[in-house]
């Protein structure tokens, strides 16, 4: 096969916010080029993890290779998929440092909205050629003339180049591909230079080992070929290569411009790094490109296999899984009340619950989640500041000189009507505000500073509630800040249960106690003795809850035939049971240890 | 018994023969019942002597027991080739007992008259209530004075009265329940056996409990029901023996005391649970699938089970404590060829310090407030 011609290639991402139909138009212009047969289509092509179509959300970056006729040339359109949540903004900006353009979409009814604005930002950072559509432009109550305005006051589009289309019933999809051909920009690179790769995605195959994600900046890369990974410093031979189209097509080779996978026999799970770069084994070697930046985890939590004797289980798993996604982190830790499990570090609060669940789902454990918190900084009174990621980790009150917690400026995009109910929501949250910026006569950007750990608590939920589900937002860290902090510690039949402890505002801290230990009771199923259940911030009290005894648990009739029966059914019970955790007699459910966190709608 | 002979397994010394026929499915009942289909009468009969077959030859028991359903809806000349077959198969020691279950409208002469001639010496009758409204809720054909009729027939022929009776009917009070059982000690039974009304799939009684149709009483009016007939029926010399039975001086169920003790006993019939060789095994529910399945010359059983020794002697101790009398530790000991302490000592502790059992040097047994709540003392004690 002959070697394709940068100027016949174009790489770009869709970028857009959730269900503005992203994913919907990918699958259009799959099926547009022939990529896939319309029987071959299966809804939302691109999003082939399980939990990616159960939410309606693109989580890894995918790639995917369409060859287009334009003007009568063929081209290869390499389009690599992007998620659009605020917590994988990392992702974004991965998928982004491998095209030359993007495909900006806004919903014409929904309009511009919180991850609009911060992917658009990200594109042009990294210089990317925008090329702005609106979809959803047959819908009866679209507004495109309104959302125009809002992009080009939030964006600085020129409406006259924004494009129309409907992803869903296929009009202006043409118009997208000859776009995407026509104004962004073929990649730059040297086929003949030594071979530069970027590592911009991999993932694990049971059979295959690692399979690459690459996007070639330079050079060429031959099946059979030696190379090195710069990062890691490993030698591999290259045993296949190809392209997704979309599923994995073997070929020859790989040049510069293109985009495709590497399979080299990897078979440890470390031996690959998300943004490193592959050169020639040998020969002349190119410079490491810059990689990306590594996100910093800001949301922790404990998990621990439900079953202690499934640890090891549980740190297989998320090893596996952290090839695939770098951005979180795990160290082992030991709870008295859960065990030994892990605290891991997450982008964000979604990150945080699709972890959870893709353990849960693909590696088949069955977890306890600990309440999420954000990390701290303490400053002691001998004068070192030490970083916390676990409430249990908080030094006594006599220590500390100072805590500080991350706060993040956050900014919320909403239909005008509702800036009065959102302003309370942040007048609530503490948070300091900054300034409201009108995009159109009625959608506005409020922006606040405030405590990250309000946000985790319960803000996405509440704006969605206060704003009908209008609302979006999106946060940035500014930095860490003084603040009155105190550990609150939850005891269980008096005994202190770490894996409940929070860290919250003092002047909080009161409503917060009451709202837990209320929480809990109808959690905990009585038991045979009464058990009480108190908040405490050190040795002092501050709200109390009892469980009450049970009074009568007894099964009258006990003859012949209901020996076998009763005790098959406690059997069937005490399984139940063997998913709880034991703290001295009480067995507490799994889910309690998220009852800390769930307090947020309860006032 | 020396537990390195664990596979050698005591003869049974009791027997259980089940007659699933009743006049109506009572709403509250989830035993093996069929209503309305007495005239399977001749063909169970026929496949309950075919599966007695089984035994060979004639077995010598202690106690006989004979439960459904309702015994005496076969008519007497059934309950007369019933009760010849089954005493054939199952030889009666010497003073052994023998126990039918009766309802108390079926109760009459000529049925009295078959149950003397084969030496019944126990009728236990279904009476559940002496009030009317009660009654009513539990779907029952008879009233107080059937009751009474019923109890001077059974006099007549000098067997021993047991009584059923069942509180936490929906809407009874605590007040109801006491007048029940002063009506019942005024009866002057040897025996009474008391049950609180249990929900559970498969009665009727749990569809309308889902639908709000019923509703369940109150567990602190429960568990005062439950300590008002400890207290008044022992009061009147019906002293408490099992968690659920109360009886005179010498006048417990020795049948009973089998199950509680974890010994072996035989059973034939539609539902019927054995215990033999070591093992549990239970027949097919489906009067009529057990009748099929005999006449077809194959086996009834529908599930059994054989118990890791571990287990049946956890099993031991719950059904053990079951009884007021409580566990012995030697004769656990002797049975097992396990120490309690070292099966659940953690546990046994653990409900000593919370109150629930009483521990003596010799024996373990429930306190009161362990009686209460016997179902979570049983699982605690399985746990370990």
């Amino acid at each position: 096969m002959a070697r394709i011609d940068c100027k016949h290639i174009r790489n770009f991402s869709i970028i857009a916010h959730i269900d503005h139909g992203k994913s919907t138009l990918a699958d259009r212009l799959l099926q547009a080029t022939g990529t896939i047969s319309e029987r071959e289509l299966r809804e939302q092509f691109l999003d082939d993890m399980q939990l990616e179509r159960d939410r309606g959300i693109t989580i890894k970056a995918r790639a995917v290779t369409i060859r287009h006729e334009h003007k009568g040339e063929m081209y290869e359109l390499n389009l690599i998929d992007t998620p659009g949540h605020v917590d994988f903004h990392y992702e974004v900006s991965r998928s982004l440092a491998c095209c030359e353009g993007a495909l900006l979409l806004v919903d014409a009814f929904q309009g511009v909205e919180a991850q609009t604005v911060a992917n658009a930002y990200a594109a042009m950072e990294h210089e990317l050629d925008v090329v702005p559509a609106l979809n959803k432009i047959d819908l009866h109550h679209a507004r495109p003339e309104q959302v125009l305005e809002e992009m080009e006051s939030s964006l600085a589009v020129d409406p006259s180049e924004v494009l129309r289309c409907s992803a869903k019933s296929g009009i202006g999809v043409d118009d997208v591909l000859a776009a995407i051909v026509e104004r962004i920009s073929p990649p730059e690179g040297d086929p003949d230079a030594p071979l530069q790769a970027m590592v911009f995605d991999a993932v694990y195959d049971d059979y295959r080992g690692v399979i690459s994600y690459v996007r070639l900046m330079n050079g060429t890369v031959h099946k059979g070929d030696r190379i090195r990974f710069l990062r890691v410093g490993r030698e591999y031979e290259v045993v296949e290569l190809g392209q997704f189209t979309p599923q994995r097509q073997a070929r020859e080779q790989l040049v510069a411009g293109q985009v495709g996978y590497l399979i080299c026999n990897i078979k440890a799970l470390d031996d690959v790094h998300i943004g490193d770069t592959a050169t020639a084994a040998h020969g002349e070697q190119a410079e490491p490109l810059p990689g990306y930046e590594e996100p910093k985890p800001m949301v922790y939590c404990g998990l621990y296999p439900a079953d202690g004797e499934n640890f090891e289980e549980l740190r297989e798993a998320l090893t596996k899984l952290h090839l695939n996604d770098s951005s979180f982190e795990f160290a082992p830790e030991t709870s008295d009340a859960l065990g030994f499990g892990f605290r891991c570090g997450f982008l964000g609060l979604l990150h945080m619950e699709i972890i959870q669940q893709r353990l849960e789902r693909e590696e088949d454990l069955d977890l306890v989640q600990t309440a999420p918190n954000v990390t701290y900084e303490i400053q002691t009174k001998t004068g070192e500041t030490i970083q916390v990621f676990n409430p249990q980790q908080v030094p006594d009150a006599g220590k500390i000189e100072e805590i500080r917690q991350p706060i993040v400026r956050a900014n919320f995009i909403l239909p005008a009507d509702y800036i009065g109910p959102v302003m309370q929501l942040c007048t609530e949250k503490r948070a300091t505000y900054v300034r409201t910026e009108y995009l159109s006569p009625i959608r506005a950007i409020l922006t606040y500073d405030l405590a990250l750990a309000e946000v985790i608590y319960d803000l996405y939920d509440r704006l969605k509630s206060v704003t009908r589900g209008y609302g979006t937002m999106e946060y940035e860290l500014r930095g860490y800040f003084p603040a009155d902090l105190v550990r609150l510690d939850v005891l269980v039949g008096g005994k202190k249960v770490d894996a409940l402890s929070v860290i919250c505002e003092r002047e909080d801290a009161d409503r917060r106690g009451r709202a837990i230990v209320k929480k809990l009771r109808g959690e905990i199923d009585r038991h045979m003795f009464e058990i009480p259940i108190q908040a405490a911030i050190g040795s002092r009290v501050i709200a109390r809850e009892t469980i009450s005894a049970m009074r009568k648990n007894v099964t009258a009739k006990c003859y012949g035939g209901d020996i076998t029966r009763k005790r098959k059914l406690l059997a069937k019970q005490r399984e139940g049971k063997k998913r709880m955790k034991s703290v001295g007699s009480v067995d507490i459910p799994q889910k309690a240890f998220l009852a800390v966190l769930e307090t947020g709608g309860e006032r | 018994m020396n537990p390195g002979r664990s596979k050698c397994w005591p003869e049974p010394r009791a027997a259980y023969v089940h007659v699933p026929f009743c006049a109506h499915h009572c709403g509250y009942c989830n035993f093996t019942v069929v209503a309305g289909r007495i005239d399977l009468a001749d063909a169970l009969l026929s496949a309950i002597e075919r599966e007695l077959r089984d035994l060979e030859h004639s077995r010598p028991v202690d106690t006989l027991y004979i439960g459904g359903g309702t015994p005496t809806q076969l008519s007497t000349g059934q309950l007369d080739r019933l009760l010849t077959t089954v005493r054939h198969w199952y030889e009666l020691s010497a003073g052994g007992e023998l126990t039918v279950e009766a309802n108390p409208a079926d109760v009459d002469d000529a049925h009295v008259e078959v149950l003397a001639r084969h030496g019944v010496t126990r009728v236990s009758l279904g009476a559940q209530s002496f009030q009317r409204r009660k009654l009513g809720v539990l779907e029952r054909d008879h009233t107080a004075e059937t009751i009474y009729e019923a109890i001077r027939r059974v006099r007549g022929i000098g067997a021993a009265v047991s009584l059923d009776l069942i509180f936490a009917v929906p809407n009874e009070s605590l007040w109801e329940w006491e007048d029940d059982l002063q009506q019942a000690i005024s009866a002057g039974p040897e025996h009474v056996s008391t049950y609180a009304l249990t929900y559970e799939r498969g009665m009727a009684f749990w569809g309308r409990l889902v639908r709000g149709d019923l509703a369940e009483i109150d567990e602190e009016t429960q568990a005062g029901m439950y300590e008002t007939a400890i207290d008044r029926l022992g009061a009147a010399g019906l002293s408490q023996y099992e968690i659920s039975n109360f009886a005179r001086s010498g006048c417990h169920s020795r049948h009973n005391e089998t199950y509680w003790m974890g010994d072996a006993y035989f059973a034939v019939g539609p539902g019927a649970a054995r215990y033999v060789d070591g093992v549990r095994s239970v027949n097919h529910r489906s009067t009529t699938t057990y009748i099929r399945r005999v006449l077809q010359g194959q086996s009834p059983v529908a599930e059994s089970e054989c118990l890791a020794a571990d287990e049946r002697a956890r099993e031991l101790l719950v059904l053990g404590l079951r009884r007021r009398a409580g566990v012995s530790l030697d004769d656990f000991f002797a049975r097992t060829g396990m120490r309690v302490d070292a099966l659940c000592g953690e546990s046994i502790a653990e409900l000593v310090r919370h109150g629930f059992v009483d521990r003596s040097e010799a024996t373990i047994r429930l306190t009161r407030r362990g009686l209460l709540v016997a179902d979570s003392v049983w699982s605690q004690l399985l746990r370990g």
